[in-house]
């Protein structure tokens, strides 16, 4: 039974969710090196360029040599060709590290989900997980990419202009340094005035896409009561109303635009009049007012660059903060650092004793339960729908720990046994069978890189597979699920079998599948299951009272206690047993 | 012939042709407007440097630089003020007219749709978008090449040899335009579909989370994903390469240009041929003429999208006829109404993909003022049956007569008022009771009330907090299966039309709810065809049609 949905209270975080960004990104310290690199070349080459043309300018306006000019004008072609290639090299590099970064970051989200309990499972379908993992972190991705390449360059970039105009003259400095700052004042104010219009526009579109969308999911409703023309009308309303919007928002969205344009080119124009009256006063050479000049319009990118990076950080604060929380999640069933070896080898007795099991905020699902099976018997648990039966399941298997009691498996406590240790010598066979999207090979070992393929076919065969996997196109490589070869219920129930063939555990808990088998298949899976179970400890949970004819013993539960326990063929003799009443109720 | 993107731009440009000219002109003048930048600072710099005569002093021109500029801003904010008064009714107009074609166009409905209304959607959405943004561009197109003819012949004027310089750039950025654009689209699928791959894996490893943990397999599965993140990862950086190459083309451009500006003039320089001025104005001119290859790049990008578009907007439309989706189609309009004595079907054979296998030649008559019920067991034919006779789906063999004469179209004849409709999922929308009820019918809130309490709704929509103005549908309040099917037969009674067509519409309701509607409909003396498995309906009904296996095989007149 799927543990009930409940509001789930988010675990709080305690450090900044940037740290967590960070430390992905600090273990990229080798590669950061090229990075930073190519970034200060791709800032700094560009600003050679004025100085280049100011010397060239001052020196052909003095009369210098032909060669000196050329090679001033080869080197400036030089210096931006190497401006352009840096500029590629850093942005490239930039993504490569954002991508390196977040990947990381996906990984490590995914594996942390994956280890969190079911209940967590149940309460997020994958299409949430899918957004968790990597919908966030596509955000992330480019925010990383797009700070580094633009904002963090536009920084540079802005700093060493504004440096070196100081160092040409503290007058024009200091006003382009107003420039700048007033410029970033109008954008940042003005952009935020502006929001509120492109979201109207975008909620009145939303609108009337909607309609159309309602509209042509009942098309022939539509039609056949003579709705058409309504619909179209209704839509000339809408549409106008997306005008209206538009047009607000160009008004104002423009006066911003020509604004911050006029913005700038008046401070150009202020700027070249100083310059100017600098020249009238001997201080500075002509080229010197073209360097300035040229520097005074390289300020207008990076403003705008940095002004748009910090409206980014707010949504990728967001998005970081969500991945924070996630991580900050735990999970319940904590493995002890040092654990108690189970028996290697051989089927493992199992017991419950007293075991009591209550979801969060909810009655006990079992009560009080003690069980008993020695190692390599076969144990049926019936009971109607939500009497515990599958909980045992998932106890038996330390997928939840009891609120009280012990579950002991070949003699150990399973909160000092080990996860790996525990996973290998204990097995489930869930109700529904999960075929990856992988090859034969990875949907029967489960993505394990070290098994050999003949273990893999012995497995195979024990479940009366093998004909099957000798006729697929590329043997144990074929692909399985969607987009590759499709499987039967039977076959698919087969491949679960063939998995646990595999582990070779000394426990197996079977949940008995849901799907409806033909006879020939139901035999067939039947067979297997009966070679897979032998000379191991099971416990197969029963959903129809046929499947217990193989088991040794039966179990009956009822309300979360065991209300019966023996051996089957005993309690079908006796008539009072509960069993037996189960059985006649059935026939 | 062929309705290519460019006849099909030719025709939406020409809709509102002063408005796209005026437009246009705003936005071909702030390209060109630059230009005259150029010039004055040339004036500025030849002034500042003493090598021309001074012809206004510096601070009049600085002067008439501001005034140039606060003139661009001017234009811009017109041009980008002017401009939705062309785009946005030509994009409802087209639109508009796709949705009336999709609603009112002759022959059947399905088909022409596609698989889900989301994907419709997007057609009406992005592929319009696509069209619009292709026509949008020739006004930049037009602008730059004024622009690049302008600035020419300005540099021409001041030195041949040097202009060489600036176009030998372009046609580079031209030429890897075209070139890397074919790079930029290959690396940028390949990105998507990596993209495609991780999302579709994490979806696949969670979907089987239990089996995992109950393996222990996380780690491992971990493992394949950070294989799989890797591959993304490339394909995602070779994207952005390739997008770097192409934006570097542009910006570059214009630094090499001065570059070779700088080569090309020196030696005119020293001899005073060639001013600082000049150079000034040179590269200035130089950042606007990668203009044009861009323009031009981006509008062949366009093109072919637009082409793309076209073609799954022509499957909207019937028989692809799109230049209609430019101009309203003629569509027939409401029929007038005459009394129905009978309705006929006769050998009628439709197959629909779906549950029920089709119909095989079906016969049925549908007398006035009766219910008649058309039965059958889950598959039988029913829905198709009721669906083929309205024209929703295509029709392989047979027809309907009406009154004795054959419906030609039933899709574009069985409409109100001789026919209304309650399909089989009841869908309301987005809006108040009466809108939905009445979906532009002129009907008088008296009748909207009868039909209510026809369809045993009315007692719900009086107890309801608005009444008859509660907003209910998808955005609206949730209204129960059962509401929302009576309100679909309201819905259709309040048309009044001749004959009634019900598919399935008591499914939902409770016993008691269910003998009273159709108690009322058989008492009520409509004439109804209904398709229902429901005993009250077939206790109501003065006329069964059995069907199984698509076709008929009982046919009997209630006593």
């Amino acid at each position: 039974m799927k543990p009930p949905k409940r509001p789930h209270a988010p675990a709080r975080l305690r450090r900044s969710p940037w740290l967590l960004v960070a430390t992905q990104v600090g273990a990229e310290r080798g590669r950061l090196v090229p990075l930073a690199a190519a970034l200060v070349l791709s800032t700094l080459l560009p600003l050679v360029g004025p100085r280049l043309t100011a010397e060239f300018v001052d020196r052909a306006t003095g009369g210098a040599p032909l060669d000196a000019l050329l090679g001033l004008g080869a080197a400036y072609l030089a210096v931006a060709v190497a401006g352009q290639v840096a500029g590629i090299a850093a942005t490239t590099a930039a993504s490569g590290a954002a991508w390196r970064t977040t990947n990381r970051l996906r990984e490590q989200v995914a594996g942390h989900a994956m280890r969190l309990d079911m209940g967590f499972h149940g309460r997020h379908t994958p299409g949430e997980m899918i957004e968790r993992v990597d919908g966030d972190l596509l955000g992330l991705t480019q925010f990383i990419s797009g700070f580094v390449a633009r904002a963090l360059s536009s920084v540079l970039l802005l700093a060493g202009t504004l440096v070196l105009v100081w160092r040409v003259d503290w007058r024009v400095g200091g006003l382009l340094a107003a420039l700048v700052a007033l410029g970033a004042t109008v954008l940042i104010t003005a952009q935020r005035r502006v929001v509120p219009y492109a979201s109207a526009i975008r909620e009145e579109t939303a609108q009337m896409f909607g309609a159309v969308e309602e509209r042509l999911a009942a098309a022939e409703e539509v039609r056949a009561n003579g709705a058409a023309r309504h619909a179209v009308r209704r839509f000339h309303e809408a549409a106008e109303r997306v005008w209206s919007a538009d047009v607000r928002f160009q008004v104002r969205g423009g006066a911003v635009l020509a604004g911050t344009n006029l913005l700038f080119a008046v401070g150009t124009a202020v700027l070249l009049g100083v310059g100017i009256l600098l020249r009238q006063w001997g201080v500075i050479s002509v080229g010197t007012i073209v360097l300035l000049f040229q520097y005074a319009q390289m300020v207008r990118s990076p403003v705008e660059d940095i002004v748009g990076q910090a409206k980014e950080l707010h949504e990728a604060g967001a998005a970081a903060t969500r991945v924070a929380a996630l991580l900050a999640e735990r999970p319940a069933v904590v493995w002890r650092a040092e654990p108690v070896s189970l028996p290697a080898t051989g089927a493992l007795s199992l017991r419950f004793a007293g075991v009591t099991f209550a979801y969060p905020g909810d009655p006990p699902v079992l009560d009080g339960v003690d069980l008993e099976l020695a190692a390599g018997r076969t144990l049926g648990v019936v009971g109607r729908t939500g009497s515990g039966k599958t909980t045992l399941a998932r106890l038996a298997l330390r997928l939840y720990d009891p609120t009280a009691g012990r579950v002991l498996l070949g003699g150990v406590d399973l909160r000092d046994a080990g996860r790996e240790d525990l996973r290998h010598r204990a097995r489930m066979v869930t109700q529904e069978v999960h075929l990856f999207a992988a090859s034969v090979r990875d949907n029967v070992t489960l993505f394990d890189e070290r098994a050999d393929d003949a273990a893999v076919e012995r497995a195979l065969e024990s479940v009366g597979l093998l004909r099957w996997l000798r006729a697929l196109p590329d043997g144990l490589d074929t692909r399985l699920g969607a987009g590759g070869t499709g499987l039967s219920a039977g076959e698919a129930q087969l491949v679960a079998l063939a998995r646990v063939f595999l582990a070779d555990p000394g426990l197996v808990v079977l949940d008995e599948a849901s799907s409806r088998l033909d006879a020939a298949t139901e035999m067939a899976v039947r067979a297997a299951t009966a070679r897979l179970l032998a000379g191991r400890t099971a416990i197969v949970i029963a959903h129809r009272l046929a499947t217990l004819v193989g088991v040794d013993e039966v179990a009956v539960v009822e309300a979360g206690r065991i209300v019966e326990h023996g051996p089957r063929s005993a309690l079908v003799r006796d008539d009072a047993s509960r069993f037996a009443r189960l059985l006649e109720g059935v026939g | 012939m062929r309705y290519g993107a460019w006849r099909a731009g030719a025709t939406m440009a020409r809709f509102r042709l002063r408005r796209y000219l005026i437009g246009g002109s705003f936005w071909a003048l702030n390209h060109c407007l630059p230009l005259v930048t150029g010039l004055l600072l040339k004036a500025v710099f030849d002034r500042v440097s003493g090598v021309r005569p001074a012809y206004a002093t510096g601070l009049a021109l600085l002067a008439a630089l501001v005034a140039a500029e606060v003139g661009r801003g001017a234009v811009l904010w017109s041009a980008l003020a002017y401009w939705p008064g062309w785009l946005q009714p030509l994009a409802a107009r087209i639109r508009a007219n796709l949705l009336e074609a999709v609603l009112r166009a002759p022959g059947p409905l399905a088909g022409r749709l596609p698989a889900s209304a989301g994907d419709a959607v997007a057609r009406f959405r992005d592929d319009v978008e696509d069209l619009l943004w292709f026509v949008d561009g020739w006004v930049d197109v037009a602008g730059a090449v004024v622009l690049t003819a302008v600035a020419l012949a300005v540099m021409l004027s001041i030195s041949p040899p040097v202009t060489v310089a600036a176009v030998v750039p372009l046609v580079g950025v031209l030429a890897g335009t075209r070139a890397l654009g074919r790079l930029v689209r290959r690396a940028h699928g390949r990105m998507r579909e990596q993209g495609s791959s991780v999302t579709d894996l994490i979806a696949d490893l969670f979907a089987g989370v239990l089996t995992l943990k109950t393996a222990g397999a996380e780690e491992r599965a971990v493992e394949r994903f950070r294989a799989r993140n890797a591959t993304r990862r490339q394909a995602a950086v070779r994207a952005q390469l390739v997008r770097n190459l192409m934006s570097s083309l542009s910006g570059g451009a214009a630094q090499v240009t001065t570059g070779l500006v700088l080569l090309l003039a020196a030696a005119a320089m020293r001899d005073g041929r060639f001013t600082v001025g000049d150079l000034a104005l040179f590269s200035a001119y130089a950042a606007s003429l990668t203009n044009l290859p861009r323009w031009l790049g981006s509008t062949l990008v366009r093109q072919r999208e637009a082409g793309v578009a076209l073609g799954r907007l022509a499957r909207l439309h019937p028989e692809g006829r799109l230049e209609r989706v430019l101009s309203p189609g003629p569509f027939a309009d409401q029929p007038p109404a005459g009394r129905l004595r009978a309705l006929e079907v006769r050998g009628l054979t439709a197959r629909h993909g779906g549950s029920d296998a089709g119909i095989v030649d079906v016969d049925l008559t549908v007398p006035a003022g009766a219910l008649t019920v058309v039965t059958g067991p889950v598959g039988s034919g029913k829905s198709t049956l009721v669906r083929a006779v309205l024209g929703l789906i295509p029709v392989e063999a047979g027809g309907v007569w009406w009154n004795g004469a054959p419906v030609p179209d039933p899709g574009s004849f069985l409409v109100p008022p001789r026919v209304a409709y309650a399909g089989q999922v009841a869908r309301l929308f987005s809006a108040t009771v009466e809108e939905n009820l009445r979906l532009g019918w002129p009907a008088g809130e008296e009748e909207l009330w009868a039909a209510l309490r026809l369809a045993q709704l009315d007692e719900d929509v009086a107890a309801m907090p608005l009444g008859l103005a509660t907003v209910v549908g998808p955005r609206g309040s949730r209204l129960s299966g059962g509401q929302l099917q009576r309100a679909a037969v309201a819905r259709a009674l309040v048309r009044a039309p001749e004959l009634l067509v019900l598919d399935d519409v008591s499914s939902a309701l409770d016993q008691r709810t269910e003998e009273r509607l159709w108690r009322a409909l058989a008492d009520a003396g409509i004439t109804c065809l209904a398709a229902s498995h429901r005993p009250a309906a077939l206790d109501h009904a003065d006329h069964v049609v059995v069907l199984d296996g698509g076709r008929v095989v009982r046919d009997r007149v209630a006593g």
